[in-house]
């Protein structure tokens, strides 16, 4: 019925004046279903304000088949708009900015790290896991440009200027503080060279990948002077800051996308089978998976809704019985982590105690703290899953729970092994204890506790690398054999590895937050670190196409992205806090680094203010003075005031328009039965 | 117009650059496998209409459970029978990129939705489209209770006229909500 009027050529759907009446009721039904109506007779500069870029927007936006395009294109191009000559050379600017922009975009995607590979793990697991690698990807760039910073600003100086330079204070002190001999005496055996690659000791200790080598001199010549501590320190401080813009600019876009979704309760059916569907699946196998995934979590949902509405007929004594029940599992769990913090903290005391072993005992020893770590996060999970089965919440609720539990968990250990390590530097921050009395700090132990910290963070991080790849070399792979292999109902029930996002992501936070904890320590460590997570890219890659199926349940690509954000902010904060107490507390060893003779590492920045020229040194203080920060910090409460107004008016301006449009579906229906009626009554 | 033998001229290249959202090595690469569906003969005609039969071949649309719908959605074919010539393949490629805009991206779902073809997307059309989504064997589909309370609540979150279906508008509301699409 309407296949005549589509045989006459382009121009038939739309109201154009040459049509007939006849043609045009006969295809409205068609050109409505098929194609907008779409306005011959305006102008580009109508379109929208700018209007500069809109026609060539507007033309790649259109729903319509390509012939219908380049006939709009040409009317378009027919109708010359009236402008003056400043309009048009601004018009062609744009253009031509444009084109530059896309040559550029298309140039940048050459470079982009792993795309392809991203792609092919999109395809056949989902966006859950793709967001894993790319959260991966985002930490290897992270670490490769700050490392960078580092290099430029305190690796090469250092190494250029190593012999040549003074020291800015003078080298006086007790002479048994400033003892420090890290060269080992004598004949060493062959195997000392690899334990010392894997503990930091030995030939690794005093060389540039510790803070004791760095070298306490100020260069100065006629032009040019640098002075290598302030270089130092304001390196370090400025290493997190540009952490924290970094992850602030990535966590702005998936912000704005959480804000404007607002509550993700709402709309969740709707949204799962309108934008469920992945079209980069390639294969069968991917498409079945897909459709597996999306009938669980349908499911899963479904069952919520049941459960919720059991939950909310239960009678009073029931009620009572299980929170009750939920307040005594949650005491249990966090009495299970304050065990494995218990654990953690004895582990260290021992390891610290019996640092002089040699050999293979001595490895064990110093990576007994890493190890005892590693077995809590992987033990205290498992039963927290199972003390979740018991509370009973509704399953979204348990992943966000178990996922706290974890990251509770893993940073706070971190915490308790550094909070030990403080312990025993500071004989437990009291000057007056023997040990500490002279230096303040404990030099019998510590002859350079700066380097001794940054070793403890150079084995965690080398621990987990290892870790990782003994996981993947001794368990998955033969797990994958056996299943594969052996059909037996165990076997069956085992199943193949499943790759879990949150645990996996909770293990790049954690190997994250130990860098930015050694960063001040050792400032190779960030190379190290994204030398390693590179190699646990691959790694990871091989695991889950060899061996892994795709989990069930899966986590939100595009939420999860902001949580890792997140989760990640609270590892730095974890680092901040222990750099600040580093520079300002803790007094520098004296034989070592270049912080040597000062009281705390931050009081150089005062001594060195001194040298600073006048103007620059009256500037400065005015800036820090109150004339200046409380008129700022007035002016940032307003802005800020300006903001949060606006987004409430937005927000009330969405409800409203929702209202009235319920309104209008209403008029409409009234209308409707009007009609019915009056023709009716005809 | 259409493509000419082997090659795109270049004029033809920035035409199509304008008015799709695809890049140049995009727009290649599409070539080049639009004219590998082609036959020697059909090779050398300009602007080949490929059957639908042919089109499903290609591994990307090989399993996707809207294949069908997709190469008739963007069909400009008389016959309505589904078969594509090389332009109606790029807006197809440029639907799906990911620099397309929303309007573009819920205006062409809402089509391959839409599978009565009737405008709106009504009880059986949601149906059919979560079987589509959750597999057509029988132990991967909903429960009849199931579907019928997940349809139910489809309706009452994006059906916002009340009158039973969800038309095109109901659906960009929707889907403007999605994390995916708000950028």
């Amino acid at each position: 019925m309407a296949s005549e009027p589509q045989g006459q050529g382009s121009g038939n759907c739309f109201p154009d004046e040459h049509q007939s009446l006849r043609f045009r009721r006969v295809s409205s039904r068609v050109s409505n279903q098929n194609y907008p109506q779409f306005n011959w007779n305006s102008t580009p500069a109508d379109e929208d304000g700018g209007g500069d870029s809109g026609p060539r927007r507007d033309l790649k936006s259109i729903p319509l088949p390509m012939s219908l395009k380049r006939a709009v294109r040409q009317v378009q191009q027919m109708q010359v708009p009236v402008v003056s000559s400043v309009e048009s050379w601004k018009r062609k600017k744009s253009k031509s900015l444009c084109k530059l922009k896309n040559a550029t975009r298309e140039f940048l995607y050459f470079f982009e790290l792993w795309s392809k590979s991203l792609q092919k793990i999109g395809g056949n697991f989902g966006g859950g896991v793709q967001s894993y690698f790319l959260f991966l990807r985002f930490l290897v760039v992270l670490n490769f440009v700050s490392f960078s910073l580092i290099a430029g600003f305190v690796l090469i100086p250092s190494i250029i200027f190593r012999s040549a330079g003074s020291s800015p204070v003078n080298n006086t002190g007790p002479e048994a503080c400033m003892e420090y001999d890290p060269n080992p005496q004598g004949l060493v055996v062959f195997y000392n060279y690899f334990l010392d690659l894997l503990s930091g000791t030995g030939f690794m200790e005093y060389s540039y990948l510790f803070y004791g080598y760095y070298n306490n001199t100020m260069v100065e010549d006629r032009n040019f002077s640098y002075n290598i501590p302030l270089a130092y320190l304001f390196t370090a401080v400025f290493y997190f800051a540009f952490c924290l813009i970094c992850i602030i600019a990535r966590m702005g876009t998936a912000a704005r996308v959480a804000v404007a979704t607002g509550g993700s309760a709402v709309g969740n059916y709707s949204m799962i089978v309108f934008t469920g569907w992945d079209y980069g699946c390639l294969g069968d196998r991917a498409t079945k998976l897909k459709q597996k995934n999306i009938h669980y979590r349908l499911q899963v949902d479904l069952e919520e809704e049941r459960i919720k509405k059991q939950a909310a007929a239960l009678t009073l004594c029931q009620k009572i019985l299980l929170y009750s029940l939920r307040v005594f599992m949650f005491f249990l769990a966090l009495g299970l982590i304050i065990a494995a913090f218990y654990g953690i903290s004895e582990a260290t005391n021992f390891s610290q105690e019996r640092s002089d072993e040699q050999g293979i005992l001595g490895l064990i020893f110093e990576y007994l703290p890493s190890i005892v770590i590693t077995t809590g996060n992987f033990v205290v999970p498992l039963l927290c899953d199972q003390i979740a089965l018991i509370e009973r919440y509704t399953p979204s609720t348990t992943i966000i729970v178990a996922l706290l539990r974890a990251v509770f968990l893993r940073l706070v250990s971190l915490g308790v092994l550094l909070f030990t390590l403080w312990r025993q530097i500071t004989c437990k921050g009291d000057t007056n204890n023997k040990a500490c009395e002279l230096c303040q700090y404990n030099h019998e132990v510590y002859q350079c506790w700066e380097t001794r910290v940054g070793q403890e963070m150079y084995k965690l991080t080398l621990f987990d690398l290892l870790i990782n790849i003994a996981v993947l070399v001794l368990v998955e792979f033969p797990r994958r054999m056996v299943v594969d292999n052996w059909s037996s109902k165990l076997a069956q029930w085992v199943g193949r590895q499943e790759f879990v996002v949150p645990s996996n992501v909770l293990g790049l936070v954690y190997g994250q937050t130990v860098v930015w904890t050694g960063a001040l320590f050792c400032p190779l460590l960030p190379l190290i670190n994204a030398i390693k997570f590179v190699i646990l890219f691959y790694c990871k890659k091989i695991t889950l196409f060899y061996n892994c199926r795709p989990a069930l349940k899966t986590f939100r690509s595009t939420t999860s992205t902001f949580f890792f954000l997140v989760v990640l902010l609270f590892g730095w904060g974890l680092a901040t806090v222990v750099m600040i107490y580093s520079l300002a507390e803790i007094r520098p060893s004296m034989g070592c680094g270049p912080f040597r003779f000062f009281p705390t590492m931050w009081s150089i920045v005062p001594t060195s203010f001194h040298s600073l020229s006048e103007t620059t040194k009256e500037f400065l203080f005015f800036i820090g003075s109150q004339a200046f920060s409380i008129p700022l910090f007035a002016l940032s409460c307003v802005v800020m005031c300006y903001f949060i107004a606006l987004a409430s008016v937005h927000g009330k301006s969405v409800a409203l328009l929702r209202a009235q449009l319920k309104l209008e579906g209403r008029d409409k229906q009234f209308l409707v039965k009007q009609i019915e009626e009056l023709s009716r009554q005809l | 117009m259409g493509t000419t033998a082997s090659q795109l001229g270049k004029d033809l290249l920035s035409e199509y650059q304008e008015l799709t959202f695809l890049t140049k090595q995009e727009i290649l690469l599409a070539h080049k496998r639009f004219t590998e569906l082609l036959t020697k003969d059909e090779k050398d005609l300009p602007n080949t209409r490929v059957p639908m039969e042919k089109i499903l071949t290609l591994p990307e649309l090989k399993s996707n459970p809207f294949r069908k719908r997709i190469c008739l959605v963007f069909s400009t074919s008389e016959q309505k029978d589904g078969s594509l010539t090389f332009e109606d393949f790029l807006d197809l490629l440029s639907a799906f990129s990911d620099s397309a805009t929303l309007e573009i991206k819920s205006h062409y779902a809402f089509r391959i939705f839409d599978f009565d073809d009737d405008g709106t997307l009504d009880c059986g059309d949601l149906e059919k489209l979560v079987n589509c989504l959750t597999g057509e064997t029988d132990d991967t589909r909903l429960t009849p209770e199931e579907m019928r309370q997940l349809i139910s609540n489809i309706l009452e979150e994006s059906d916002i006229d009340k009158d039973g279906t969800v038309n095109l508008s109901e659906f960009q509301h929707v889907i403007s909500r999605s994390p995916d699409f708000v950028r």
